[in-house]
């Protein structure tokens, strides 16, 4: 992420009382339209005052004048209420989830909602629309709320002047208000729709200049309901719009030049015959960049083999040099948790395991797109990104031209898990349209994909841990070793990693919460020579493997039961009581008390990530050692549930990512290049290997406090590992796992 | 060349070699059938030739000249008064809330389809093993099995 992304999260979570409202009105067009914007500025780039200031006070400094909305409605004449949500729907359902919170407030009748993508249009920050870290929810709740709530005592108070009655016995019944007979209860009809105040409006509208009451849990129409999701109708009828299919009239097909090994740069480029191939609009060849622009796809593909190049430099780096590269050196990295002494109580008996994660691709199903237009020093960039601002800034820097010209629309995307943080395609585009004078789409093929895309980072995980006789935990030492995602110099900040000693990002979920007396953990920072960066879940995937893996075999080292084990070192405090919480539901729900069915056994596994608290209960086989997980069951505590069925949806998706992770999945690589093309060669979990899953969504807060896109992925190979331990006596520590 | 999508002619300036899949997205801009791997591993790209799924990646174009090719624009139909009538998997996959990101759901839908016309009351198994070549990144399988069940039961329903 970025930090402008983190903190336009964080200025949008102010209060209301900071913010002025947008105004766009009004009577004359029949229209009411809203918008808020944080008092402060949304984008904060004063470099280290201003980070030292959110630090020290969660404050965002400055005095820019404030322009860019979080969120923006308009109600018009005929009712409709259109929502323009600043975050990008992917398949989380994130678009009806802040529908349903604003509607909620606002009381609207949710046939009346349309959703749409805030962009750059309306004026929303591109920073803030960066869709990531499962942290939507989390960051635009209570604003939405509260703006939404101002939005409807606004159409309170016209009411009440409309109507010429006290705006206390207004009722809201539904994009409407009905108006309660005096001394009584009864409504009176008609009610006054929200587009009748609107179009018969006359004047200014007046903003609160408090935040009204916001609803209480008892009051809520739509949070916490199962609602149907508000793209599905355009998705399966095939309307919806995604980066791929984006189009304009006259546009062609671009493809770019890929080196044969990864880091290698051009360093000869001639057009060759490229020029007089089939269908060639143009070639376009600059500064360690060559392209083609043709009629088709596969044209422009074709006539990539006809440019004359001469690529210089890159690896050749081998998978066992990769391996030796990302491990455990028998001293230096950097201490980021510290509780106790852990030298001093880890005399006793000793249990050690090292865990090893993979390089895996993200398999996205929809590659990386653009369409790009350029209009002399403009350009429109529509493709399926997670951050229009990285995506905006890549594209300027590409051609030179100011940020400000360059406008994103952000489209659906066909998924993404880290994979669509427009590093790449959106330039790739808009140098091949300003090159070829005409409007371009590039679409990677799904080989350019798998081997061109940024990796999972791989990661290798030790840990060691004394026992006392009785079997109590004295002491647990973590030592972890990663590949870069925010260090990887394309991505991110290499200077911050000299000044943290660490990946901030692949050392997440690492810290030992459990609560034993002494703990102790140490990370490594080992780049490689291969493209890594963000996959779904972070340093959280890894680390929740290695961690609650390591748990499970020190409760055997225990002769305790897994669960009992971790009941035994719940976290301090409330968030032990959360972890007792979902522990003792998944616990239930799976039966784990009993036995298991003939031939299987059951695994578990637990963690507080993103705010979230959740555990996980597989059931697997290994018949002609095979292994084979049947059911799952998992219990999740993001704090409150927006859409119980769409949470659901989020964790079933995540335990069948995760399982073909812990299944099926490594990316390797030979002579500096990805050794898989395609499919044949990266096989997926298929729907005949997936388990039926049961989700126990729970409700621990009034608010959501934590996201559930990511949590869930880490703890899929922990419980099979678990399972598999508790079936064979055999640990796997090495994913993908097999039995030999 | 000819080609007859969704009922309708349409007259294509494409070389016989171009793969149907791009002459219906690019050439035509019917961009509901969706790229995955253009190696037909993935399924995303599954359309009907004739009523039978087929995978529009691998296939050339010349291949569907004179036969009744069906996209997903084309599965739902048309009511008397103009009114959208989504096919029984197509209401089936929105009753259960099976997409998330829905880039390989079209190739699942016309996968199910063409399998519940030549099966109308399948077996789980027979579910299974009709939907097991279609890859969802997101992990929709789960839901996918259910999708297709009650597709099922709901072409019963209309057809009683």
């Amino acid at each position: 992420m970025t930090d402008s992304a983190q903190n336009a999260n964080k200025t949008a979570r102010k209060g209301v009382s900071r913010r002025r409202f947008l105004l766009i009105l009004g009577g004359g067009v029949g229209a009411l339209a809203v918008g808020a914007v944080a008092a402060g500025p949304t984008l904060v780039r004063e470099g280290r005052l201003a980070m030292n200031t959110l630090f020290l006070t969660g404050d965002a400094p400055g005095t820019a004048p404030p322009k860019a909305p979080f969120v923006w409605f308009q109600i018009d004449a005929d009712n409709t209420a259109h929502l323009y949500i600043p975050k990008i729907e992917m398949g989380q359902g994130i678009h009806t989830a802040l529908a349903q919170v604003a509607a909620d407030e606002l009381d609207i009748a949710w046939e009346t909602v349309r959703v749409h993508q805030g962009d750059a249009e309306r004026g929303f920050d591109p920073a803030l629309i960066f869709t990531f870290g499962s942290t939507s929810v989390t960051a635009l709740y209570q604003p939405i709320r509260e703006v939404a709530a101002a939005l409807r005592e606004m159409l309170r108070s016209e009411a009440a002047a409309q109507l010429n009655v006290a705006a206390e016995r207004l009722v809201p019944v539904g994009s409407a208000f009905m108006v309660r007979e005096e001394g009584g209860d009864n409504l009176l009809e008609p009610p006054i729709t929200y587009g009748q105040i609107v179009a018969a409006k006359q004047g200014e509208w007046k903003t609160p200049e408090t935040t009204p009451r916001l609803k209480t849990g008892a009051e809520f129409r739509y949070i916490g309901k199962s609602i149907e999701r508000v793209d599905l109708r355009d998705k399966v009828t095939g309307r919806a719009i995604y980066g791929f299919d984006a189009r304009v009239e006259g546009m062609k097909y671009g493809a770019v030049a890929r080196p044969p090994r990864y880091g290698a740069t051009l360093k000869r480029a001639g057009t060759g015959t490229a020029g007089s191939m089939p269908g060639v609009i143009a070639v376009v060849i600059r500064d360690g960049f060559a392209g083609v622009v043709a009629e088709t796809r596969a044209k422009a593909h074709a006539a990539l083999a006809a440019l004359d190049l001469e690529w210089e430099g890159g690896t050749n780096i081998s998978q066992a040099e990769i391996e030796a590269l990302v491990s455990i050196p028998a001293q230096g990295g950097t201490l980021i948790q510290r509780v106790g002494d852990v030298e001093a109580n880890g005399g006793g008996t000793r249990v050690e395991a090292t865990y090893r994660v993979p390089m895996a691709s993200h398999a996205q199903l929809e590659p990386q797109a653009a369409l790009a237009e350029v209009d002399g020093d403009s350009v429109t960039i529509t493709t399926s990104t997670q951050s229009p601002e990285i995506t905006r800034d890549s594209v300027a820097a590409a051609l030179g031209v100011d940020a400000a010209k360059v406008r994103v629309v952000p489209a659906y995307i066909g998924g993404a898990f880290g994979r669509k943080t427009g590093v790449d395609v959106g330039a790739e585009a808009a140098i091949l349209a300003k090159g070829a004078g005409v409007p371009v789409h590039v679409g990677w093929t799904r080989e350019e994909d798998m081997m061109y895309g940024y990796k999972r980072p791989p990661a290798v995980n030790s840990l060691w841990a004394s026992l006392d006789a009785e079997g109590g935990v004295t002491a647990v030492h973590h030592e972890l070793a990663s590949a870069d995602i925010l260090l990887n110099p394309d991505i991110g900040a290499p200077i911050l990693g000299r000044i943290l000693g660490t990946d901030p990002l692949a050392a997440g979920g690492s810290l030992i919460l459990y609560a034993f007396p002494n703990r102790r953990v140490v990370y490594h920072h080992t780049p490689i020579p291969v493209p890594t960066a963000y996959w779904r879940g972070l340093g959280s995937f890894p680390n929740t493997f290695a961690i609650e893996t390591f748990m499970d075999e020190l409760a055997a080292a225990a002769e305790t039961d897994p669960l009992d084990f971790r009941l035994r070192y719940k976290p301090e405090g409330a968030l032990g009581d959360r972890f007792e919480r979902v522990l003792n539901a998944v616990a239930e729900a799976s039966g784990w008390r009993g036995a298991a069915p003939e031939g299987r056994a059951r695994g578990l596994a637990a963690v507080y990530d993103r705010g979230t608290v959740c555990a996980l209960v597989v059931e697997a086989s290994a018949e002609n050692r095979q292994i084979r997980v049947h059911r799952a069951w998992c219990a999740v505590d993001p704090g409150l549930v927006i859409n119980p069925d769409g949470a659901a949806n989020q964790v079933q998706g995540s335990i069948i990512m995760g399982l073909s992770s812990t299944l099926k999945e490594r990316f390797t690589v030979e002579n500096g290049m990805a050794a898989a093309q395609n499919f044949n060669a990266y096989p997926l979990l298929t729907l005949a290997e997936a388990p039926t899953i049961e989700v126990i969504a729970i409700n621990s807060s009034d608010e959501p406090v934590g996201g559930l896109g990511e949590p869930v992925g880490g703890l899929v190979p922990a419980a099979v590992s678990s399972a598999v331990f508790a079936l064979t006596g055999e640990r796997l520590r090495e994913m993908p796992f097999t039995l030999a | 060349m000819q080609l007859t999508i969704n009922n309708q002619v349409y007259e294509v300036a494409a070389d016989p070699d171009d793969m149907l899949l791009w002459v219906i997205r690019d050439t035509l801009g019917l961009t509901g059938t969706k790229y995955g791997c253009g190696a037909g591993i993935c399924g995303s790209c599954t359309i009907h030739l004739d009523g039978a799924a087929l995978r529009s990646c691998i296939t050339p174009a010349s291949a569907a000249e004179g036969k009744a090719i069906t996209t997903i624009e084309g599965l739902a139909m048309l009511s008397d008064d103009g009114e959208e009538v989504l096919h029984p998997v197509q209401q089936a996959f929105i009753e259960t809330q099976t997409p998330q990101c829905s880039w390989c759901m079209s190739g699942q839908m016309m996968t199910a389809a063409a399998f519940l016309e030549n099966n109308p009351q399948p077996t789980d198994a027979e579910i299974e093993a009709a939907m097991n070549n279609n890859i969802c990144r997101c992990g929709c399988y789960a839901r996918i099995r259910a999708a297709v069940a009650r597709a099922a039961e709901i072409a019963q329903e209309g057809a009683a």
